[in-house]
């Protein structure tokens, strides 16, 4: 089944390609035949540009030369960036003079954006003792022991519901038992009981704390 | 009897830093690569900044050069990069510009510097014609469709190819490549019966 939208495809790849087996695609197919004129006519003005369009001989020679130019400058700078490597890997001392002359470029910065100029000497004194200061800084930073944490003892009132029990030891005469079970609960008469009293040694207190005060 | 020298002798002086041998390596491609710049670009004069900054490059990295491909083919791939770049340096610089800026920039002089001849024979006259219709309609096309079509039809890469130097999917590729021709197309062929049109212009030549 022929589908021209999938046969613009194939006729661009074979174009690219190189044209053949465009006829196997067409399918007697009228529309794709004319786009395969159509696109066939657009590659050929882009080849046919490829083949003439070229510069003179004469922009030729200038855009050597100035390639060669270009390229002289590139190999001169490069070997001016190695040589200046070399002298300054040479020139390594380590040492007081050494470092005066890593800090000479940051300072001259300085001075130079700062309003206040300032000498140098002042300069690098200036910086060692704030250098100085904050190396004190952060080394009293850290050898300062660490403090236990601060605790506070507050004293707080817990209502306690307090019950207080009291276990009293009632004596009665065993030859006259009372009537009813009410009778035994009644205190004896005072003559009786009082003679016979002997009072306990236990107390027992029942404490029942964790009660709220509404706590019943 | 002068015998020219290989491109592996060439490329093993200039890598001891030898300009000479280095500019006549450049001389033997210099043409391709600056016909790839001056289809990609719009005018002559980027043409010719982006294909000697091509050679810079490769003055450069040639150190790294492994004798592992073809010469051509590594130079390829740092020209495909360097118009990459020279790509996205350009959206960045022309930010503020509309598009119909950017669109007409055809240098005026650029067809008179490209032909030697400067004759008024009907085939010079097509050439020049052919040359201002084909640049301005390759400068319709976005850069990747413009640099992805002078690759398959010019270079005659293949899609992977393609792909593979331009860091995407061979599927973008294929569809960059049919969306150029179907603009080229509409603009330099609109209709194959024109008696006066290019197409007509091209058959007789």
């Amino acid at each position: 089944m022929h589908n021209c939208k999938d046969a613009k495809e194939q006729l661009t790849e074979l174009l690219l390609d190189g044209n053949s087996g465009a006829e196997e695609v067409l399918d007697h197919c009228v529309e794709c035949r004319a786009e395969l004129e159509a696109l066939a006519a657009t590659l050929r003005m882009t080849t046919r540009l490829r083949e003439t369009a070229m510069p003179s001989e004469s922009y030729w020679t200038s855009y050597h030369e100035q390639l060669r130019e270009r390229l002289t400058e590139s190999f001169h700078a490069k070997a001016q960036r190695l040589r200046h490597a070399t002298a300054q890997r040479k020139e390594f001392k380590p040492g007081l003079g050494f470092l005066f002359a890593f800090l000479r470029k940051p300072l001259r910065l300085c001075v130079k954006t700062f309003l206040w100029r300032v000498p140098v000497p002042l300069g690098v004194a200036l910086f060692a003792v704030g250098f100085v200061f904050a190396l004190f800084a952060i080394r009293i930073a850290r050898t300062q022991p660490v403090q236990p944490p601060v605790v506070i003892h507050v004293p707080v009132e817990v209502p306690v519901v307090q019950e207080k029990t009291v276990t009293r030891v009632v004596y009665r005469d065993r030859q006259r038992p009372l009537k009813s079970a009410k009778r035994s609960v009644v205190v004896p008469t005072v003559q009786n009981t009082f003679a016979q009293f002997k009072p306990t040694d236990e107390v027992k207190l029942t404490v029942i704390k964790g009660g709220s005060l509404n706590e019943k | 009897m002068i015998v020219s020298e290989s491109d592996s002798d060439l490329i093993r002086r200039a890598q001891a830093e030898d300009i000479d041998a280095f500019c006549l390596l450049a001389e033997r491609y210099a043409r391709r690569i600056h016909l790839l710049a001056s289809h990609y670009c719009r005018n002559l004069q980027d043409a010719e900044d982006l294909s000697q900054e091509v050679w810079l490059k490769v003055y450069q990295a040639l150190g790294s050069f492994r004798f592992d491909s073809s010469f051509y083919t590594w130079l390829r791939r740092i020209t495909i990069n360097t118009f990459l770049n020279h790509r996205r340096a350009s959206f960045f610089r022309r930010q503020g510009q509309t598009t119909a800026v950017q669109l007409v920039q055809i240098d005026s002089e650029t067809p008179e510097k490209f032909f030697e001849s400067q004759s008024s024979s009907p085939e010079n006259i097509y050439n020049k014609l052919l040359f201002e219709n084909v640049v301005s309609a390759l400068a319709e096309l976005t850069p990747s469709q413009r640099l992805s079509f002078l690759l398959r039809h010019y270079e005659g890469m293949s899609y992977e190819e393609i792909a593979s130097a331009m860091n995407c999917s061979t599927g973008t590729v294929k569809k960059g490549v049919w969306r150029a021709i179907g603009k080229l197309r509409a603009r330099l062929a609109p209709d194959t019966e024109e008696p006066e049109g290019l197409t007509s212009l091209a058959n007789e030549y």
